[in-house]
């Protein structure tokens, strides 16, 4: 009996507050100020946060609003309760780093069903999902700027092999084919062999176990190329640690690599790509901002100011999967020299 | 005739309980209430609305929460049940994508989910010498990876058709569908565990198995069936979670486990078996999810959210032992 | 010692069986990948899974006492991280420090886990996992979006590299393993301590009337968890040299499963410091092995599930077997 009654009252209650809360409709967030919001793909990488920071100084710099939503856990269901919350929150633009390219679609959709531009950078949803998409480098050109650094160490011969992050990965997945297609197509790598393609998962543990079992299990091997943070800096480690022979090459952190980056033999990592996290915020910014001001629409062909960028006016193009992005430009190369001035940024 | 063996049961365990829990579940309503309006004073977007919009993806956790409830009563712990919801949307979404009907679709996701708590249930009582934790926690493991296996390079899939998804993504009013689908399995299981035998026997089996099995229980069909129903609920709640997604990928569900288990506690459900009652858990499943909404619309930072909630679980169960406590204290004094 | 008494029990137990998987499962790796057993390949492998093996031990007393503790990684990240932090900004430069500081900031993780365990009578896998989300979300706060990597940590990293408290033949993370492995076979052994806690796990009813202070053992047990999980952290930091908010994120499993497969009873009262050791290498043969085998990175997390379930089923049914020929004799 009373069971019925704390049931009936649990209802009561329910519609009761929420009925409340109804009353007053929202009155805020309208007060002509517009509302710009970045979603990372996961909290406490400081490669994220600079990404979050470069967005952040141009949304601030044209007087609007940023909001910087950071997910529990790298995961897209918990970047769809985030875009849930964003679209209660009535933000003009959304720009989101995707954790998965296609579980964030129907979130994304009812975003621009509400008028919301929605934009990805660093790492893309569908098509069918995004208005565009700020590429921080193009497939192609990263590919080939590895594989060069792959030639340039090893001589241009030898066994060489790929640490991944994990075989799902979209971005690496799309790198390890751009540099396997380019390796064919030109003679030039004929004497190139790549042994296996190994996943450390971007765990620490399970990427220096993976690295210890290349070394193990290639006596022969050259080069390493690791095109993820977490695995470049293992495997660094690990090839340091034990004063190998073989190098490495990859996208990595600065501030994570200083350690191991350098010409001689006592470092493991002669030079790695990255692009500039900041500047991928940015140019964000700027194009969430071209976005909600009906500059660009999202077609390929658009052409928006991006402030002091170098590269500005930036053009949306077409991608390869049927949407349109925007390229902010060549991997940048870290090497010895240069590398002490940028361990301190990012 | 069910009626009545229940009630005479009802009764014993009534009269030792039913100050308490009935105070406990009082006092989760009235935190439901305080919650609402301090969200509601924090955040001009908490309306109800918004509240039901962003609700979907929530509720789908909820649906664990009446299985994982049943389980925890039994004195067991299913850690797989996330796996089993990755396997089963991977699984509504490959079979969507092969062109079949959508009830088909529907069909084949709570099949997976069914057939993934059996494997869990027979497991279990066959080798009842093992801990349900380990048990499970290996399944969890090889759930995900099939589901790793099937997703393959890419390890995400997208639905190619999402009309039948999209119908039951759709709303009466403000209200979604998947709402009153929470709110009918609400009742089922609720009454399911306070109105027939079978519901009893799952208190007298976490209360003493031994005796429950003297008693005549047969114990290990109902452990089978209470983890097939998990199984099964699991592969629903993937059904739902697919149609606020389009996709499913090798990372969906994770943590579900751990939020329905956390549900639950703090709904006054005692994890050594037994005790408590699927109505508190209920209202604190949605004072989470409220919280969560309305902290989230004012952009905390989700670890702070997170320790709010640890603390939130720990204090639940912490503040009732120490009050007994004292209380027994007095009463020695 | 440890051999021998291993060896004493090769008739009756667990243990045998386990060392037989771990003997079966090392050769057919050596057939498939030969030079699987080197020297340098077991070394690496000991000292990747140090942190587990570590860990295991102090998850073997929780369970022993028929507790269980899910918290452990999340303690770790905490003090790995503040102890990253601290070097990263200059306030500590010695490597002892370092570890001390990790060590206490576990310490104390632990000792509040086990206060709300013994005395405020919370459930252990609920009051963990309250406090695995409350340290893990103070180790992100800690960290301020900021890693702690091997730049920033300078010196500290050479502690997993040098072997001079091993004497300059064993690296320094396996000496403190070794020790570690020593310190708990001798404590749950020979001493009274340890004998308390296998008697508050096998009936803590009657360990309370026979005098022991059930709520005290519970209390130090939950806090010498919580300093493995502080030496943990700064080992783990040093041994990768990076510091991470989300360090060994989801390895609290591992080590629960190194434990039971093991032979550890999950309900308490048995279970020995072998057993664990058995339990983590074979864990940790099974991760290293799996891609130099050739089994297809997609599929491993399957395998590895699956032999865990195997591994296990297995040491239910060599029980059984056991437990009837004993009765059999018994009769006859």
């Amino acid at each position: 009996m009373k069971k019925k009654i704390l049931a009936t009252l649990l209802c009561v209650a329910m519609a009761a507050t929420m009925l409340a809360g109804c009353g007053s409709e929202s009155a805020s967030g309208n007060s002509g100020k517009k509302t710009y919001a970045i979603i990372t793909k996961s909290a406490g990488n400081p490669y994220n946060e600079k990404e979050a920071e470069g967005f952040k100084e141009v949304i601030e710099s044209i007087g609007a609003e940023c909001i910087i939503k950071h997910p529990e856990a790298a995961t897209a269901d918990a970047q769809v309760s985030i875009i849930q919350s964003l679209i209660s929150q009535g933000v003009d633009s959304i720009c989101i780093a995707a954790n998965d390219e296609n579980a964030l679609q129907a979130a994304l959709e009812e975003a621009m069903d509400a008028g919301i531009k929605v934009s990805c950078l660093d790492s893309k949803t569908n098509a069918a999902s995004r208005m565009t998409f700020v590429n921080q480098a193009g497939v192609q050109e990263i590919g080939q700027a590895l594989m060069d650094a792959v030639y340039d160490i090893s001589g241009g011969s030898g066994d060489w092999a790929i640490l991944s992050a994990t075989s799902q990965a979209s971005n690496q997945n799309a790198w390890i084919e751009s540099m396997k297609s380019i390796m064919e197509s030109d003679s030039k790598y004929a004497n190139l062999n790549l042994v296996e393609v190994a996943y450390g998962d971007d765990e620490p543990q399970k990427s220096t176990d993976q690295t210890q079992a290349l070394l193990s299990k290639y006596p022969d091997l050259k080069v390493i190329c690791a095109p993820t943070t977490v695995g470049i800096a293992a495997a660094a480690k690990v090839l340091q640690d034990q004063g190998s022979a073989v190098k490495l090459t990859g996208l990595g952190l600065p501030s994570e690599m200083a350690a191991y980056i350098g010409d001689d033999a006592a470092h493991s990592c002669p030079y790695m790509f990255l692009w500039n996290p900041i500047d991928v915020g940015r140019l964000g910014a700027y194009t969430s901002i071209a976005l909600v001001d009906g500059k660009i629409t999202g077609k390929a062909g658009d052409t928006f100011e991006a402030g002091e960028m170098i590269n500005s006016p930036y053009t949306v193009v077409g991608a390869d999967d049927g949407g349109t992005e925007v390229i902010l430009g060549a991997p940048f190369k870290f090497e010895p020299s240069n590398i002490n001035d940028w361990k301190d940024v990012y | 005739m069910a009626g009545k063996s229940g009630r005479t049961i009802d009764a014993t365990v009534n009269t030792t309980w039913k100050n308490r829990i009935f105070s406990w579940e009082g006092m989760l309503l009235l935190l439901f209430f305080v919650i609402n309006i301090f969200c509601r004073c924090i955040s001009p977007n908490y309306t109800i609305i918004n509240v039901l919009r962003e609700m979907p993806k929530y509720l789908c956790e909820i649906f664990l929460l009446f299985p994982m409830a049943y389980i925890l009563i039994l004195g067991d712990i299913d850690i797989s049940v996330g796996s089993t919801v990755c396997l089963s949307a991977t699984m509504a979404c490959i079979t969507c994508n092969a062109g079949l009907p959508f009830p088909v679709v529907i069909l084949v996701t709570l099949l997976t989910g069914m057939v993934c708590g059996m494997i869990n249930g027979l497991i279990l009582t066959k080798f009842t010498e093992l801990p349900a934790m380990i048990v499970t926690l290996g399944t969890q493991i090889v759930f995900r990876g099939i589901a790793e296996i099937v997703l393959g390079s890419g390890g995400s899939v997208s639905l190619s058709n999402t009309d039948g998804f999209r119908a039951i993504a759709g709303k009466i009013g403000p209200f979604p569908y998947v709402f009153f689908i929470v709110i009918i399995a609400a009742v089922i299981f609720t009454l399911i565990s306070t109105k027939t035998t079978f519901g009893r026997s799952l208190y007298a089996i976490g209360s003493n198995s031994k005796a429950a099995y003297y008693a005549g229980i047969k114990v290990q069909k109902i452990r089978f069936i209470v983890f097939t129903i998990t199984g099964t609920m699991a592969g629903l709640a993937a059904l739902f979670l697919t149609s606020a997604l389009y996709g499913a990928n090798t990372t969906t569900g994770s943590g579900f486990e751990m939020d329905a288990i956390a549900m639950a506690v703090f709904g006054g459900i005692a994890t050594i078996g037994g005790k408590g009652k699927l109505l508190g858990g209920i209202i604190s499943a949605f004072i989470i999810v409220c919280l969560r909404i309305g902290l989230g619309q004012i952009n905390m930072n989700p670890q702070v959210i997170l320790i709010i909630l640890g603390t939130l679980l720990v204090c639940a169960v912490l503040i009732p032992n120490i009050s007994g406590k004292l209380n027994i204290r007095k009463k020695k004094a | 010692m440890e051999k021998k008494s291993l060896w004493k029990k090769l008739t009756s137990s667990h243990e045998a069986s386990l060392v037989i998987v771990l003997v079966i499962l090392c050769f057919l790796v050596e057939m498939k990948s030969p030079g699987f057993l080197s020297m340098k390949n077991i070394l690496e492998i000991l000292k990747n899974n140090s942190v587990i093996m570590i860990m295991s031990l102090g998850m073997l007393c929780v369970l022993l006492i028929g507790g269980i503790d899910i918290s452990i990684t999340s303690s770790l990240a905490l003090s790995g991280m503040t102890m990253g932090m601290l070097i990263k900004y200059d306030i500590v430069h010695s490597t002892l420090l370092a570890f001390i500081i990790a060590s206490v900031i576990g310490t104390v993780c632990g000792f509040v886990v086990g206060l709300v365990v013994s005395k405020g009578k919370v459930t252990p896998i609920i009051a963990t996992m309250g406090a695995m989300y409350i340290y893990r979300g103070f180790a992100y706060l800690v960290a301020n979006s900021q890693w702690a990597g091997a730049d920033a940590l300078g010196d500290f990293n050479n502690f997993a590299l040098e072997s001079y408290l091993g004497f300059g033949i064993i690296n320094n993370v396996l000496v403190i393993v070794i020790i570690c492995y020593i310190v708990f076979f001798i404590m749950l052994k020979w001493t009274k301590f340890g004998r308390n806690i296998y008697a508050v796990g096998s009936n803590t009813e009657a360990a309370e009337i026979s005098g022991i202070n059930v709520d005290r053992v519970k209390l130090a047990v939950y806090t010498i968890m919580g300093f493995l999980c502080g030496l943990c952290g700064a080992l783990a930091t040093s041994v990768y040299a990076s510091a991470q908010p989300n360090m060994q994120q989801n390895k609290e499993m591992d080590v629960i499963a190194a434990c039971v497969i093991g032979g550890v009873s999950m309900s308490g009262g048995r279970g020995s410091v072998g057993g664990a050791l058995l339990g983590a290498l074979i864990l940790a043969i099974i991760s290293k092995a799996l891609p130099l085998v050739g089994i297809d990175a997609i599929a491993q997390n399957t395998v590895k599930g699956l032999i865990i379930l195997v591994v296990i089923m297995l040491n239910v049914i060599t029980k059984r077997m056991f437990d009837k020929r004993n009765l059999e004799r018994r009769e006859m």
